[in-house]
């Protein structure tokens, strides 16, 4: 069964058309990349997905569900701006995460804090802002959810920490469950996507494998990205 | 899960609210000092520490009281409507749960800084002359009163009591879901949402106001002042039955306010909502 499914999905805030007749299907085992400009509707999808938004017409399905309460439980969520308590300490995240997510690996995430010398103790307002990124990614990776969504994971931070990034994600996934990865950064994240959908003004350009793209183009993704979306 | 949001809700207003009660408790015992001796003492020093320990006193009472009201309102803005929102509202728990876990605790700690209040105020009071006096005269007055009072009275009283009290709890929570049905309305705009949230809270006030103001305009020689006359014909009601049943009336009143209210929450958190 797809994880996630949206059918003629289309939401508009007053006049602004922010999607547009989606129809997207994502399986259960890939990394899909959603890519597109600043704008396009990238973080629109992943908000309805999440339940933060409504749909204005069509409908969207997490592992069947329409977005609420029972599709939270199966979906792993990193929003684009740093959302956890600033006021909570380390402690208090494992704790407040282990409380709600039946699927949340405590031990991994102490392993992984550790490996970045994190105390326990610091409170998360004490860290660096990319600290604290990685910690928000650390509680989203440790779960062993079925449909990870994570939202600009490598925006405006610098290569290195892309690098720990996008390891921390391979590294920790559930392989039974998709991953999407919102970005428009494309070249960093190309060697870890299985599936590309492009999107632009709201509407989907384009669904397929990064293989199915280099063997037909015969290009990259960040080749056919630059060609598709060029200005 | 509305335990474990309790639990965290609490984890969060108590690192705030616990240190404020600690330090009213504190400034009370200064303040008792003062009251005690510092006041009347012929040191000048001693005389302006004990006003200050009295002033200290007077805000740590203040200041606690609105901590309470701004930190119902803060939590609910900081924690479901801003970044925090992200993942607070992605929480496998329903908005309902959100709504009732913060209602709950900040319905705790109003009825916990009333406690405190009081505790302080005991503290203040211990062994002070001018009030042990002040005590010995109620509980003289209340002597009195008791060999005019029987059991009819006794109880009445008892209940009235309670209601009144049940009226101020329900008024709190009332107030509190006033403010959450603002805020939420007023974030679901795209721009300007602290104002909008401002806007909104005046309009349900009014809103309100108007409502209750025509309904006690409605009372007084219309249809429904002779339907309620038609209605209770026969009906022999006692002063204090009659106090009773119009304390009912005002608790269900409120309960009502606090439905519309509860219902506008959480229709735009689920249908509206609009994190930036």
């Amino acid at each position: 069964m797809a994880i996630l499914t949206c059918k003629g999905l289309s939401k508009r805030f007053g006049g602004t058309q922010a999607l547009d007749q989606v129809d997207i299907t994502i399986e259960p085992g890939r990394i899909v990349g959603l890519l597109g400009p600043n704008g396009s509707g990238k973080t629109t999808l992943i908000k309805l997905a999440n339940g933060l938004l409504t749909p204005s017409e069509g409908e969207i399905r997490i592992c069947g569900l329409v977005p609420g309460k029972e599709s939270h439980a199966c979906v792993s969520y990193l929003p684009e701006r740093t959302a956890i308590p600033t006021w909570m300490s380390v402690t208090q995240l494992l704790d407040f995460y282990q409380d709600f997510y039946a699927d949340f690996r405590r031990d991994a995430a102490e392993e992984m804090l550790a490996h970045l010398n994190i105390p326990p103790k610091q409170r998360i307002k004490q860290m660096s802002k990319g600290t604290r990124e990685k910690v928000q990614l650390i509680m989203v990776m440790s779960r062993s959810a079925k449909l990870y969504l994570l939202d600009e994971p490598i925006g405006g931070v610098d290569p290195a920490t892309r690098d720990y990034i996008l390891s921390t994600i391979i590294g920790n996934y559930n392989p039974d469950a998709a991953v999407v990865i919102s970005t428009h950064l494309i070249a960093d994240v190309e060697k870890v996507l299985d599936d590309v959908v492009f999107i632009n003004q709201g509407r989907i350009m384009l669904q397929a494998s990064v293989d199915q793209i280099r063997e037909e183009k015969g290009m990259s993704v960040d080749a056919l990205f630059r060609e598709v979306f060029k200005c | 899960m509305l335990r474990k949001l309790i639990k965290h809700e609490f984890r969060a207003t108590g690192r705030v609210m616990l240190p404020l009660f600690l330090v009213l408790l504190v400034t009370s015992v200064g303040a008792n000092f003062s009251a005690r001796g510092m006041l009347d003492t012929r040191y000048k020093v001693l005389d302006v520490l004990g006003s200050l320990l009295v002033m200290a006193f007077a805000i740590a009472i203040f200041g606690v009281c609105v901590m309470s009201v701004v930190l119902m309102v803060q939590r609910f803005y900081k924690n479901l409507l801003q970044d925090e929102g992200y993942v607070m509202m992605t929480l496998p728990v329903s908005v309902h749960q959100h709504i009732w876990s913060k209602l709950i605790v900040s319905a705790v700690w109003f009825a916990l800084t009333i406690v405190v209040v009081c505790l302080a105020a005991c503290i203040v009071a211990f062994d002070v002359g001018f009030v042990q006096e002040l005590i010995q005269g109620f509980r003289e007055l209340f002597r009195e009163l008791s060999q005019y009072l029987n059991a009819y009275y006794a109880i009445n009283g008892t209940v009235i009591i309670l209601e009144f009290l049940a009226i101020c709890f329900v008024g709190c929570c009332v107030m509190c879901l006033q403010f959450y049905a603002a805020l939420a309305m007023g974030h679901s705009s795209p721009n300007h949402k602290m104002a909008w949230s401002v806007l909104w809270f005046f309009a349900l006030q009014f809103a309100t106001q108007l409502l209750a103001g025509s309904l006690l305009a409605l009372l007084d020689e219309s249809w429904l002042h002779h339907l309620l006359l038609a209605w209770t014909e026969g009906w022999h009601l006692s002063g204090t039955a009659a106090t009773q049943l119009m304390m009912l009336i005002v608790i269900l009143g409120e309960v009502l306010y606090g439905a519309v209210y509860y219902f506008l929450t959480t229709w735009f958190l689920k249908k509206r909502l609009n994190l930036e």
